[in-house]
């Protein structure tokens, strides 16, 4: 781990790619603390300011301070990347094994399942399930579980078979290896680099995500900042100020910016052949 | 053809010289089709608007909201119009003279020699008789029925001469029926031979104007109709554009595409400081109302000191500010100024009083504090209006939780044919479109429509006699003060909160003359150029 992360240091790309990731996620996960306001308070008197030594980054037309909410927006953007990426590669690496590892039959099951479930455009399946429960920060988070499920799981599935011919398996299996021994001890370790690089790749998928249902009116609820309601003000206001526009902004440019430089770099380490490849 | 793939290999082809080679071309040709379009826009006198939707029917029986009754208004011809102006009025169309000689009938004698197009004839009393009857005719299942409310028979007299008859007063007649949707006069003839009624095409007008093709969601275009019997139309054409959003709107305003629009609020502002050249900015009082309503019948919001609380709690002004850029005034009811039965004050001050929630909520015994849900359609001005309410109800110790729905929800959401869902609402930000006439604002709140559009399930048999009474009732005196007492009661039960009436802000190129209604509403047919 440490060797790893003194070689993406060595990478000019993966160094600034660190960099504005740590910088997001600590300043999300310390925004109680670095926010100057409350983030749902509201100032109707100073609305619809510009950037000031009181507010860094002006406020929006109920008078909260933007830079505040772009901080505490960053909390609910890292929350449902975290558990989404989480519970839908876990979910994944579960079906791919059993896809991978299992009978033909049951390999046919999930795959139909995977297929049936990339064949919905994933913002169509997220606008259609939020119109049907309504709109709520589980509901985006349950809809990226399962739009990113067949992702991981195909990867897993491919490894898994991949590596189920390989000799080792064969004589562990000879020997009496349990299947949990197998899976757990030789295949997980083998699938978890690609793993590692897509989830990286996908989280900035997922925040702009979020972002697009919550511009949308379908993410989190209000009062809730999010970078996406935050650029919904934004974009109603474009005309009488650029502020909430580039406040929102910011964040979702940096993220996308931050992981695709750093799972770049993850990439070239853990896999230098796949770059050649792309 | 050229597909995805040959599009990508095209791109992947050209070269920097080849593309300079090619905007060059591009950007030539988009100047030749500009020129081309201003020699034609010279030729012609176009009038270029923008309507909030698009078109959805030419049959006044089925018209839906204020595009097409401003499609209608310009291609048929009533036997009054609304006048242009700051007061509400009305000035003779088809009609050479009319009059209301008892509480029941209205008589009115047409123009001669005004002719249907389509070689349909020229507009006799039969045609009036005929456009008003179907819409009664309940095997028509006309969705503008309720609008001649009383309407019993009209009876031709000779020719042009006619007798509206009505089975008891109806003063409205004058507001929102004859000079409105349903005061369309369509040719008789022309109705019969296409089979009784019609879609997004006409058979036969006789407006101002007439209808020359609609390219769905693009636009509607009108073109002059030269055998109009009021004279030469001002324009040449009239292009109708559907574009939903206002700032969409002023942008293609400030590019030229269209000659005038309504503005958002927040636009006035920066606007009036720096208003685009040669365009004049004017500001109309609104009838639109917009309130927030508690569902009595709701177990949380059944106890009537709750819903005072909520009252109290909702600051108007806050809402004025940050919705509506200063630009509404607080309502208070739901009959704007200028209207008869208008309150000049409401009972709850429009400021917010938590001193005041906090007494109710401790006499509903929720001095703890009580969680409820908002209801809210996700537009940005409800949206920031919810997040008003939310803050200063949470000084109260009411925790709001806002619900926001996209249109198709939304507008089902109180709806008891359309599911469970009108039990769980507790409070619902609403906004309700009007016309003219008080009756067309307390209709919606009586007990019979509890499920369809009475959301707060409000039900009061004294409410209820007193609109029947007001909606038959001459004297404008009484119906002013039976309206202003339903409000009043409204108000008593604690279900509703009115926060504004909104406001119309238009814009308009000085090329033009525009004609508006009161309320900022267009009359198309009565533009003409400055």
């Amino acid at each position: 781990m440490i060797d790893v992360l003194r070689r993406i240091t060595h990478e000019p790309l993966g160094l600034i790619g660190l960099i504005l990731v740590i910088l997001i996620v600590i300043s999300a996960i310390l925004a109680g603390v670095v926010a100057p306001y409350d983030p749902v308070a509201l100032n109707i008197v100073d609305r619809l300011q510009g950037p000031s030594i009181n507010h860094l980054l002006g406020t929006d037309q109920l008078g909260r301070d933007l830079f505040s909410r772009v901080l505490y927006g960053g909390q609910v953007a890292l929350k449902v990347a975290l558990i989404s990426i989480g519970a839908a590669l876990s979910i994944g690496v579960l079906l791919g094994m059993v896809a991978g590892f299992g009978p033909r039959w049951l390999d046919n099951i999930i795959m139909l399942f995977f297929d049936t479930i990339r064949s919905f455009p994933t913002v169509m399946f997220a606008l259609a399930t939020v119109a049907l429960v309504g709109p709520s920060l589980e509901t985006v988070i349950l809809v990226i579980i399962v739009t990113s499920i067949p992702n991981y799981g195909r990867v897993v599935r491919t490894q898994t078979l991949s590596i189920k011919s390989n000799e080792f398996i064969r004589a562990e299996h000879g020997m009496g290896a349990s299947l949990f021994r197998i899976l757990g001890i030789h295949v997980l370790p083998n699938v978890m680099g690609p793993l590692v690089i897509l989830a990286s790749m996908d989280i900035p998928t997922v925040i702009a995500l979020e972002a697009g249902l919550s511009f949308l009116g379908m993410g989190v609820k209000p009062p809730t900042p999010s970078w996406g309601s935050i650029l919904n003000d934004g974009y109603t206001l474009i005309r009488n100020t650029p502020w909430p526009i580039i406040a929102g902004s910011i964040p979702l440019v940096l993220i996308t910016l931050g992981f695709t430089f750093l799972g770049e770099s993850l990439r070239d380490l853990i896999d230098p052949k796949l770059r050649k490849s792309v | 053809m050229i597909t995805k793939q040959s599009k990508k290999d095209l791109l992947k082809d050209l070269n920097r010289r080849q593309f300079l080679q090619t905007s060059g071309a591009l950007g030539l040709a988009a100047a030749t089709s500009s020129i081309a379009e201003i020699v034609y826009a010279q030729d012609k006198t176009i009038l270029k608007i923008r309507a909030y939707a698009d078109m959805r029917s030419l049959d006044p029986a089925f018209s839906q909201g204020i595009t097409d009754e401003e499609i209608h208004s310009c291609i048929y011809s009533k036997l009054i119009q609304y006048k242009p102006g700051r007061e509400w009025s009305w000035e003779l169309d088809a009609a050479e003279s009319i009059e209301q000689v008892d509480d029941t009938h209205i008589k009115f004698k047409l123009k001669p020699g005004i002719m249907f197009t389509g070689g349909h004839g020229e507009m006799t009393a039969e045609d009036v008789k005929y456009s008003y009857e179907r819409i009664l005719d309940d095997a028509l299942e006309s969705t503008n029925k309720p609008d001649w409310g009383s309407l019993k028979e009209v009876t031709v007299d000779g020719k042009y001469e006619g007798t509206i008859v009505f089975d008891e007063p109806y003063p409205p007649a004058w507001n929102i029926a004859l000079p409105y949707i349903v005061g369309n006069i369509i040719s008789k003839k022309a109705w019969e031979e296409a089979g009784g009624k019609v879609d997004t095409t006409t058979p036969s007008t006789s407006g101002p104007y007439l209808h020359k093709e609609w390219q769905p969601k693009q636009k509607t275009i009108l073109v002059r109709n030269p055998d109009w019997h009021g004279g030469t139309a001002a324009f040449d054409e009239i292009h109708i554009f559907p574009i939903d959003d206002e700032n969409t709107a002023q942008i293609a305003f400030e590019s030229g595409d269209i000659d005038c629009t309504r503005l958002s609020l927040g636009a006035v502002g920066n606007l009036k400081a720096s208003p685009p050249e040669n365009s004049t900015i004017e500001e109309y009082p609104s009838l639109y109302y917009v309130w927030v309503g508690m569902n009595v019948e709701n177990e949380a919001m059944a106890d009537q000191n709750l819903r005072k609380a909520v009252q109290h709690c909702i600051d108007v002004p806050s809402i004025l500010q940050a919705s509506y850029f200063g630009a509404a005034e607080a309502s208070t009811g739901i009959i704007a100024p200028g209207l008869i039965g208008h309150r000049p004050q409401s009972m709850v001050p429009p400021e917010s009083d938590i001193a005041k929630a906090k007494e109710y909520l401790a006499a509903a015994g929720l001095d703890g504090g009580v969680n409820v849900t908002l209801d809210v359609l996700n537009k940005a001005a409800n949206v920031t209006t919810a997040q008003v309410i939310q803050a200063t109800c949470a000084e109260a110790g009411i925790s709001v939780e806002v619900n926001l729905h996209e249109s198709g929800a939304f507008w089902s959401l109180g709806d008891s044919s359309a599911g469970e869902r009108y039990k769980d609402i507790q409070l619902i930000l609403n906004r309700f479109s009007m016309a003219p006439d008080p009756s067309y604002a307390t209709a919606w709140f009586v007990s019979d429509q509890k499920g369809i559009w009475n959301w707060e399930r409000y039900s009061d048999q004294e409410f209820d006699n007193l609109e029947a009474k007001a909606k038959a009732t001459s004297d404008p005196a009484q119906r002013d003060e039976m309206y202003r007492k339903m409000q009043d009661m409204m108000e008593e039960s604690g279900a509703y909160r009115f926060i504004t009436h909104e406001a119309t802000p238009v814009i308009y190129r000085n090329t033009i003359k525009p004609a508006f209604r009161p309320d900022g509403l267009p009359l198309l047919r009565s533009f003409t150029g400055a």
